[in-house]
């Protein structure tokens, strides 16, 4: 089996000797870049006092000011869809949705569909215990996960 | 005939056995820390809670053999008239089903992941201060315990040779897997950098199989060895040459004629029986078998359990000699 290893081993220099290229780590579907001066496409859930849709359709809360800010920073365009939670993981699973937002927590089962960020801020959960907030994000697209936690760091957005 | 635990082991192999013991405290304490710091790095990451999972298992080879060897060192007595040696074979069975288990759980976790398309999630962390990708962290930690276990891995198996124990070598084998795995994650979160997120599993899935063949390896020596297979030296079919060495032994005494030698391992030290046919009308007393009996336990440090059993005709299917 020495020639696993050897393979194994010239993988690991192949990949590391390309480290020094921009853009690491990058999204297998390319969200980040595509997002970048482009539209952003965001889920939301009503879920006050996170994040409330008014009647007109019109986002607001600490959780919608994060992701304008964030958007804002990418140069984004903010494409709000509404949804019930369920119904926007699965379309976060399926690629139609790049973020999903509704106050979230961190213990939420929402693992298999989403990867979720870092915490952004602290809430007390139904059961009286604390909770730790967080956003979603699609699966795997790590360069977008990764941009948009620096921004929760830079903005000093952390439990 | 003194003493049948470890007292009866020649002074270089005690030596060797008191290094081995103390090699194996040493490892897991080193294999504590690096636990501790995948722990601590493998925040969200599917694979490298795997990963941690996976390391636990590593500690059973070194648990079963301090254990084994405690077990081993009491002398025979009447209850136990083969002595403790034992103790090593069932060690033995336990390191080779921990090596299994390691092979089969990697192969079940990559190919799953793989088959369902899983895209792990590699988000950023801080510390002290400094923002940069987890994937980095991971990188680093899993590099730095490949050294450690390819070190202990090749001093166990040197001590596995020179002991004559299998346990040793079946945990020199889970270092192995150990280390070509942490390779295997370092590759894996590299090219999920890449945005290759199929990297991970796949990397997984190309060292599993190796580790699953060396778990059946082990599995098939270790049970071979609790069904008194014959005794064959460390990873390896053939049969060991001790059991050469005992026949020429016996057939240098002028008044044997014929011999048929049966050995089994019973972990470090063998257990060897000894079937002779006198040479035709040539008296044999009590004091000649003894004689033949020390000769033959001194032709090899294992073979210090022999015992001699006269005979008119030798026992079949015992010995193709």
């Amino acid at each position: 089996m020495r020639w696993i290893r050897l393979l194994t081993a010239m993988f690991a220099f192949g990949l590391l000797a390309g480290c020094s290229e921009p853009g690491y780590p990058r999204d297998p579907e390319g969200t980040l870049l595509r997002a970048t001066d482009g539209e952003l496409v965001v889920g939301v859930s009503t879920h006050p006092p996170h994040v409330d849709v008014s009647d007109e359709g019109e986002v607001s809360g600490p959780e919608a000011d994060i992701v304008n800010g964030y958007a804002e920073s990418i140069g984004a365009e903010v494409v709000w869809v509404e949804g019930a939670e369920s119904e926007l993981m699965e379309k976060l699973k399926l690629g139609e949705l790049d973020i999903v937002v509704g106050g979230l927590s961190s213990d939420s089962p929402w693992a298999t569909h989403a990867a979720l960020t870092r915490p952004y801020g602290k809430t007390t959960g139904p059961d009286g215990k604390e909770a730790k907030l967080v956003l979603a994000t699609r699966l795997g697209e790590n360069a977008l996960l990764s941009n948009l936690e620096r921004h929760l760091i830079d903005e000093g957005l952390e439990a | 005939m003194n003493g049948h635990g470890y007292s009866s082991l020649p002074p270089e192999k005690s030596a060797a056995l008191k290094r081995a013991v103390r090699l194996q405290w040493i490892s897991l304490g080193v294999m504590g820390l690096i636990i501790v710091a995948v722990g601590l790095v493998a925040g969200q990451s599917q694979a490298m809670r795997t990963a941690f999972v996976e390391d636990l298992l590593a500690l059973l080879p070194p648990i079963a053999f301090l254990l084994g060897v405690w077990r081993a060192r009491k002398g025979r007595s009447p209850k136990h008239p083969y002595g403790h040696h034992r103790a090593m074979s069932a060690g033995h069975l336990v390191a080779a089903v921990a090596l299994l288990t390691f092979g089969l759980s990697l192969t079940w976790n990559g190919a799953s992941a793989l088959l369902s398309g899983e895209r792990p999630p590699v988000g950023v962390t801080s510390i002290a201060g400094y923002t940069f990708w987890a994937g980095w962290p991971m990188m680093i930690v899993m590099s730095l315990t490949v050294i450690p276990s390819v070190i202990l891995g090749r001093m166990k198996l040197k001590l596995a040779e020179e002991l004559h124990d299998d346990l040793l070598s079946a945990d020199a084998d889970m270092l192995k897997a150990d280390w070509s795995t942490a390779l295997a994650t370092v590759a894996g979160v590299a090219g999920i950098g890449f945005g290759l997120w199929w990297a991970d599993s796949a990397a997984a899935l190309l060292v599993s199989v190796s580790i699953v063949k060396d778990g059946v390896t082990n599995l098939r020596g270790a049970v071979g060895a609790l069904l008194d297979a014959r005794a064959t030296p460390i990873a390896s079919q053939e049969p060991d040459p001790v059991i050469d060495k005992l026949r020429e032994a016996a057939l240098e005494e002028p008044w044997v004629e014929d011999v048929a030698v049966r050995v089994r391992d019973m972990g470090h030290v063998f257990h060897s029986e000894a079937f002779v046919v006198p040479v035709s009308g040539r008296p044999v007393d009590a004091r000649m078998i003894d004689r033949l009996r020390d000769r033959l336990s001194e032709v090899d440090w294992k073979a210090v359990d022999t015992v001699v059993v006269p005979t008119a005709d030798l026992p079949e299917d015992v010995d193709e000699g």
